[in-house]
Formats: C-alpha cells, structure tokens, sequence
C-alpha cells in the first residue's frame, strides 16, 4: 500500500505543468467528455426505461387480448357441451331416442367442426352411447383409465379442461392421430327410463388453440408466449419438443403457482421478465417471458444512436474547444514570446492586444521595460556624474593653486620670524588635508565638515590679512549628523573671492548651522558686493560659467553632489542682493551620523532613499508633537 | 507543427474514423445480415416417414433463425437427380445442404465436389458403408437393428428354434438397411432362427411386389418405415399368412398397424432430433467458418402397442402428426 502509494506520489511529481493552451484544452475536453458521458449515459437509462416499459406494456395488452380471445374460444367449448347435454341428451332416452340425440349432436358437430374433433357420450361402464362424427371405436381404449374420465368422475359437478393428449378413441380410417384437448363433465344419461351416470365429452381441435398461439409468437427478438395449467403442466409452447428431448429448458413449474401479474425471475443465468395472465374457468395461464436481452436488443440501435452523437459532439467540442483555448491563450502566448525575446536581450515592443485584461498587462509591461530603460540610463549618468564630481573634489584637495599660496604665506611668516602664526598655519593646514582625505570616505559627520570649513578660513584669513571676519554659528544638534564632505570649503571659496575679499574692512562671513524638521540647514552668509536676482540664479543653473579665482569647483558641482546621495529635493539654495551679500544654504536631510547610515548614504539616493523618507517623516511627526 | 496541434488533429482523426465505424456498424445492422440458407435433399421428401424430420429442420431453423428449404421429391433420387437438385440449390443461394446421399462409391465423388462449394451434413447414413469423409446424423442403425432382434427374441421367450423369418426392406443396398440388418442378426445369432428369404423393393406399391406371393415365415421383419407400413397393410389384409411384423417405423402409417396390433413392436428413430441436430449442426459450422463438423447421434424407442399412449411416446405420435 505504501509504495503504491509512494509511486502515485512520484508520478504526480514527475508531472510538469505543461503549455497554457494545451491545459485549456485538455481541461475543457475533460470536462466536455465527462459532461457528455454523464448525459449520454442518463438518456440512454432513461430511454432504456421507458422502452422496456414501453414493451412490457405492449406484451402485456397483447397478453390481454390474447386472453380474452382464448376465454372465448373454451367459453364457446363450454355451451357446446352445455347444448349436447341440455338440448340433447338430458331430454332423451338413449333407448329410443337414438336418432335424435344423434342428430342433436351432428348438428352441433357441423355446426363447430372447424375447433372441434368429436362428441361423445360414454355411460359409467366406459361404454360408448353415441359419438359425432360417426367412427368405428378402437378395439379397446380403456376409456375408463383415461384421465378425462376420471377426472370427470372424480369431480362430478365440474367442466374438465385435459392437457393436450393424442385422441385414443376411434379409428376414422385416416392412420391419422389427434392432438385434441379434452372438455369432460359428468353427466346423468337415461336408458329406458332409468337414469345412469355417465361422461359427456367434447375433444377439442388442439390447432386452434395453436394457432392462437402461434399468432402471438411471431417475434424474433426472443420473447416467446406459452400456455400451462395450474401445475404447470405445458399445455402449448413453441418449443414443446425441444422441451421434451432436453434441448430447451422452461420453468413452467414456477410459473404454475404464479398468480397474475409481472415477475422478475433468473433462470438458468438468464435475467427475464415473467408476465402472467390467468384464463377463466380453466385455471390455465398464459405467460409471456421477456428475456432481458431483448430490451438489450431493441436498444442496440438506441445505443448506437448515442454513442454517435456523443461522438460527433465530441468532435464539434474538440473543435470548438481548440478555438477557444486558441484564442484565449493566442495573446498570451505572442505577449510570453516577445518578453522572453526581451529577456534574450533583443528589443522588440511588447505585444499588446487580445482581451482587455492581457491588452493592459502587455501595456504595463511595456511602460515597466520603458520605466526599467529610463532608470538604467539614469543610474548610468548618476554614476557618471558621481565619478566626476568625486574626481573634482579630489582635485580640489590637491588644489596646486591654494597650496602654493598657503605655503607661500608660511613661508613668508617664517621669513617675517611669526613661528607661532606659522606653526597655526601648519597646523590648520594640516587639519584641513586630514579631512580632506577622511579615509576616502564620502560622507562625514557634519562636525568634520566644520572644521575642515574652520581649518580653510583659518589659512584664508592669514592669507587675507584678517581682512574679514569668521563666525561659526552652529547648532550642536546639526553637528551629529551626516553630510557630503568638502562642501562647505567651495561655498567659503566663493564667500570670499566674490563677496568680501574686495571690501576694505568690515567685511564677515557667518556660517550658521541649524536643525530643523528633520533637515539640516548650513548657510554661509557674507556681507560682500552680493549679486542681482538673474545672476544669483544662474549660479545652480548656467554650467558654462567659469570661476575666475578659486580652486575651479563650482557651486553647480557641490550641488549636484549633495543631490547625488540626498535627492533631488535637497541641495543649495542662493540669495543673494546687491551690496547687501549673498547667503548659500546647504539644505540635507538630518540623518544621524552612523556607520550604518554612512555607508547606506554613501552607496547612492537610490539605496539611501528609505532611510532618508523615514528621517523626514520622523522629522515630521516631531514637529507635529 | 505544434505538440497541441497534432494531438488536436489526431483526436478529431480518431473520433471521426470512430463515427465512420459506427455509421458503417449502424447500417449493416439496419440492412440486417441475411440468414443462412440451408436445403435439404431427401428422397421421397413430403412422405409421412419424414414428418417428425420435417417437424425438427423447423423447430431447429425457427430457433437458429435459419432460412430452410426442403427440396420437394417424389420416390427414389438417382445420383443425377440429386446432384442436379444440389447444383439448383447452390444456385438459388444455398448456404450448405442436407442430403439423403444415393447409395453408392459415385455418390462419394460427388459429395466432394459439393463439399468443396458448400458444407454438407449427411442424414440417414453415409453413401457408401463405412466411410466416414463426411458429417452425418442418424440413428444408430446398428443399434435399430439389434433392438429389434431383441424385442423378438424377448417376445419368444428366447426360443426362436425353428422359426422362420423374412426380411423386408426397399434397398437392401442402402447402408443403413445393411447396418440395420447387420445388427438384427447379431442380436438373434445362436438363437436358432432362420431367415427364409431377404427380399428388397416396394412391396405393395407396385404391381407384381406383392408379399402374398412369398413364402410363409412366421416372423416379417421390416427394415424401414415403408417396409413396416407394407408389412402392416398386407397383415391387415391377411396376406401374410399370419406372420408377425416386427418393424422400424417413423410414419403414423407404422404407428397406426402398431396400434391395430397389426405390427408387434416398432422401432422409431428419433427423426425429429435427427431432423433439428442436422441442421444445428451445419448451421453452427456455417456460423464459424473455420469450425469442422461432427456426427449427430440421434436417438430410438421402441414401442409397442401398450406403450403407444404413454406421455413420452405420445410425443413421439405428436412429432409424427406434424
């Protein structure tokens, strides 16, 4: 049982699913085969039903008139015995009267002898009164030791019905012998005034009950009709010698106790229906066997009938159902096609059509392959644009032109004995290279960004004299948190190439650094010549400019730097008036300086960007409370 | 071509030769197969003897639903007629024959040229004594002959010593009459009897055969149904000189001189089961074409007068009466 079990198990692993169109089919297919079996196999019962009805119906009717027919006849053989005896011989005295009860019975004779075979009177000795048609007797036939004078005899007040026997009576010259059935009665005879008993007998023409019979039994189907008495003794059936040489078998005993009505009976194997129909008077039954195979046989051609049809609906569905799963599967499959072309690496456009529900997934897919190209091209340029500005930062770092002019400075204070402002100098010099570098890193804490922006002014302001003034103005919250590095340096840059580096005195640059819903806001504010609107404007925009002082990394670069790794959203912001000056803001996302965060932000906005939507709606909700 | 659309292709392929199977399955059975046609060639064939072989070819056609035709003959066939009569049958569509062969080593030849066109069941006895080339049904005539002695010498108590016999028959050549008589002398062997004279032909049917003009001999033995009723008629007449008839017999003829104690003991072949064996027989060979025949034994009783009425042997009366 296991490995059965375990076999039928593995078959059903082995099972692959197979193409759509070819599942489609095979389950409409058997769905339809199973439905027009189901169907087939009802109205085939069904009609089975009412056909064998419909001939148990009909065999029982035909039964029925059979019946009645045959009631007539023995009713006609009962009042010739009743006109033999009452007309004829109970008001006649055999002694005298011989001519005319022979008459009497000649006229009777002539008047049946077409059912009939003879009439005659035999007294309680068995001796022979008066017989029509006139015949010599046989020497001896022991008429007393027949049976339908004994049952006569035995049973005086009632008709006798014989089974069929050879007439053993008289000699008519013919060397023929006759199959008759006997009608006895007991009847009172007189002879020369005294009343005697004796037996009146009419012997009837067994053909004409054969005949009866054979009318009936014309069918070929298997269905046969037979007579038997109440003991079932066989007193017609079509195959009555077969019967008696063994070569066919009938269960007429059981059908002798039968009483009227329809039977289900098995014999010798075979299953048949036993219709039963008594004759009046005579105890005698009609009976009509239907083997069952004979409903079989008048439903071959039924049954053929619908095995075609199911088969031609078998075909017309097998057709139908290829249409259908062709054309449900069809869009399906050209839309499977292109995407696995797509998927080879060709460029096709993706099929779209069919139902509206596949036109719509052939469009999505298209816009996804579309949308997936754009961000390919996207993250290429991104890259791109990142290894630039990488490089220019780097280059920044070893900017020639600022370190000559640092060390220049250094040389000059040496040369002027200033060791101490030297030494400064060195030592912010230094500062500024050690961030600079900050392990190749990207992102760094917005502390180092300060001071690296703190070491530069440093320098800057030894170099300018202290021709302005530094103010950091930084909130310590703002401090912790991540930043791009080296973007506050080319901001100061500018903040005192073009702002304050031409003032007399007076001149400030304030660096402001603040938290606020969730972002950072750094600004570096100077008090310089400033700008106009256009112009202010143009500096985030117009790639084209080109500084004329400073170390040659423009604003544009630091922006898109920040919106590199923060997003679109974030980067610089310029104001700026003329005479009044010109304030640059660093807008970033407040994202906590990590490890974990620095390396998220330092892989990119398209890694970062989760973390970076949870800080803003953090900084949100913060708000909000 | 695709997977799917082969298998489409095949299955409406199958399914059409099926539909086409069933139209043809539906038609020929519509059209009905025609049943087999079988003749049967008997001498003398409305004679009373055949009656109850008659009554058998029916019962045996109408239950094989077989078409029958028997051949109507009057006396004796010679071997031309019958081979003309089989050829006409063959013709007219016969499917095999049942034929009384004509005695004789011709006979055998033309058998087999018959039997080359159409499966032949023999009745009564083989054409030529002993051969055995072809199916034949019949009694045992041995058996019939031997039954009779026995009814003889049980009727004499087993002391024949001295009496005389004559044997009556219509063709001593016959096999069956040979075999007949080959057992009734077996049966009375050692018992003293003798047989006076052995005559063959139609007596009293034809003029200058009368049984009259032979011998007295106390016991008339007929070999056939037509030799008995002979016997039986020249009783009543009292032209045998007051031999006892004993007889086999088929005819009601043979039953009624039984019955008028004319003849003292019949003994009857079974000629409805010889009749109805036959014909089941090669009909069961025509039903499977590659099936051989085999001999069909069919029975005898023997009846005498107080045994005429019984219930077993009024069939044997009903059969006869047909």
């Amino acid at each position: 049982m296991e490995q059965v079990k375990n076999k039928i198990l593995n078959y059903l692993n082995k099972l692959k699913p197979g193409g759509m169109q070819a599942t489609l089919m095979v389950t409409f297919s058997v769905i339809s085969v199973l439905i027009m079996l189901i169907l087939g196999v009802v109205l085939y019962l069904r009609f089975s039903s009412v056909s064998r009805n419909e001939i148990v119906e009909t065999t029982r009717k035909l039964m029925e008139q059979s019946g009645e027919n045959m009631e007539d006849y023995l009713v006609r053989m009962r009042q010739i015995s009743d006109a033999v005896y009452y007309n004829v011989v109970k008001e006649s005295d055999f002694s005298s009267q011989e001519n005319r009860i022979q008459r009497g019975m000649n006229l009777i004779y002539e008047a049946n002898q077409d059912n009939l075979k003879s009439i005659a009177i035999y007294n309680n000795y068995g001796s022979l009164m008066a017989a029509e048609p006139v015949a010599s007797q046989k020497e001896d036939p022991n008429v007393t030791k027949q049976g339908w004078y004994q049952s006569a005899v035995e049973e005086m007040e009632n008709m006798h019905f014989s089974t069929p026997h050879i007439q053993n009576l008289f000699d008519d010259g013919t060397m023929g012998y006759y199959w008759v059935i006997s009608l006895s009665r007991a009847v009172e005879l007189t002879e020369r005034g005294d009343s005697r008993t004796g037996v009146l007998l009419v012997d009837m023409d067994y053909s004409s009950i054969s005949r009866m019979m054979d009318q009936i039994n014309t069918t070929n189907s298997g269905q046969y009709f037979y007579l038997c008495d109440s003991n079932g003794e066989i007193i017609y059936h079509p195959r009555q010698v077969q019967i008696s040489d063994g070569i066919f078998q009938e269960n007429n005993q059981t059908a002798g106790d039968y009483k009227e009505g329809i039977y289900d009976e098995t014999f010798q194997g075979e299953h048949r229906k036993v219709l039963v129909n008594s004759i009046s008077y005579t105890g005698w039954k009609l009976v009509g066997v239907i083997p069952y195979s004979t409903f079989t046989h008048g439903m071959l051609n039924v049954r053929y009938f619908i095995m075609m049809l199911i088969l031609l609906m078998g075909m017309m569905l097998a057709f139908v159902n290829r249409m259908v799963s062709v054309w449900i599967s069809s869009p399906l499959l050209r839309l499977n096609d292109s995407v696995k072309s797509y998927e080879a690496g060709e460029k096709p456009r993706i099929y779209i059509g069919g139902s509206q529900e596949i036109r719509h997934l052939g469009d999505s897919i298209q816009r996804s392959y579309e949308q997936i190209d754009d961000l390919m091209k996207e993250i290429v340029l991104e890259q791109n644009e990142r290894r630039k500005s990488e490089l220019d930062a780097l280059q920044s770092q070893i900017n020639p032109h600022f370190l000559y002019n640092t060390l220049e400075s250094i040389t000059w204070m040496i040369e002027g004995e200033k060791n101490d402002e030297a030494a400064f100098m060195i030592t912010q010099l230094a500062k500024f290279f050690r961030i600079s570098l900050s392990k190749g890193r990207t992102v760094i804490s917005v502390r180092d960004e300060l001071q690296h922006a703190r070491s530069y002014m440093n320098i800057q302001k030894v170099r300018y004299k202290n021709a302005f003034a530094v103010v950091f103005d930084v909130e310590e919250a703002a401090c912790a948190c991540c930043i791009v590095k080296l973007v506050l340096q080319p901001i100061l840059e500018n903040a005192i190439s073009y702002g304050v580096s031409a003032m007399d005195e007076g001149g400030e640059i304030r660096i402001i650094g603040r938290k606020r819903d969730g972002k950072i806001l750094l600004t570096v504010r100077d008090n310089g010549i400033g700008m106009t609107r256009e112009e202010a404007e143009d500096v985030l925009t117009d790639n084209t400019r080109v500084p004329k002082r400073g170390s040659g990394v423009g604003l544009i670069n630091v922006n898109n730097r920040i919106q590199l790794l923060f997003g679109k959203e974030y980067g610089l912001k310029v104001e700026s008036e003329p005479d009044e000056g010109t304030s640059v803001s660093i807008v970033i996302p407040a994202v906590p300086y990590e490890e974990e965060n620095r390396k998220i932000l330092e892989k990119g906005y398209l890694f970062g960007k989760d973390l970076i939507k949870n800080i803003e709606d953090a900084g949100g909700e913060d708000e909000k409370q | 071509m695709k997977n799917s659309k082969k298998a489409f292709i095949l299955t409406e392929a199958v399914l059409g030769f099926l539909v086409a199977l069933l139209a043809a399955v539906m038609l020929l059975d519509k059209n009905g197969e025609a049943p087999d046609k079988i003749s049967v060639i008997v001498e003398n064939s409305e004679d009373k003897q055949w009656a109850a072989f008659r009554y058998g070819l029916r019962m045996a056609a109408a239950d094989l639903e077989t078409e029958l035709s028997i051949v109507p003959t009057e006396g004796e066939l010679t071997l031309e007629e019958e081979m003309e009569l089989i050829r006409q049958e063959i013709r007219n569509g016969a499917d095999g024959v049942i034929i009384q062969p004509v005695p004789g080593p011709d006979t055998e030849e033309m058998l087999g040229e018959i039997g080359k066109k159409v499966p032949v069941m023999l009745v009564g006895s083989q054409a030529v004594r002993g051969a055995g080339e072809y199916p034949l049904t019949s009694p045992d005539n041995y058996r019939l002959g031997e039954a009779l002695g026995e009814e003889l010498i049980r009727d004499c108590r087993e002391n024949l010593q001295g009496k005389t016999l004559g044997i009556l028959s219509r063709n001593s050549q016959s096999p069956a009459i040979q075999d007949r008589y080959e057992g009734f002398c077996s049966a009375l062997k050692g018992a003293g009897a003798q047989v006076r004279w052995n005559m063959d032909g139609n007596y009293g049917e034809e003029e200058g055969q009368s049984l009259e003009d032979l011998s007295k001999v106390d016991f008339v033995i007929a070999l056939d149904d037509r030799s008995t009723a002979a016997a039986g008629a020249s009783s009543s007449a009292n032209d045998l000189h007051g031999a006892i008839v004993y007889g086999v017999g088929s005819s009601t003829d043979a039953a009624y001189y039984l019955d008028t104690g004319k003849v003292q003991c019949l003994v009857v072949p079974d000629g409805f089961s010889e009749g109805y064996q036959s014909l089941e027989e090669l009909s069961r060979r025509l039903e499977h074409s590659f099936g051989k025949m085999e001999d069909r034994l069919a029975g005898y009783t023997v009846i005498r007068r107080d045994t005429l009425f019984t219930e077993e042997n009024q069939e044997i009366l009903f059969t006869m009466s047909q």
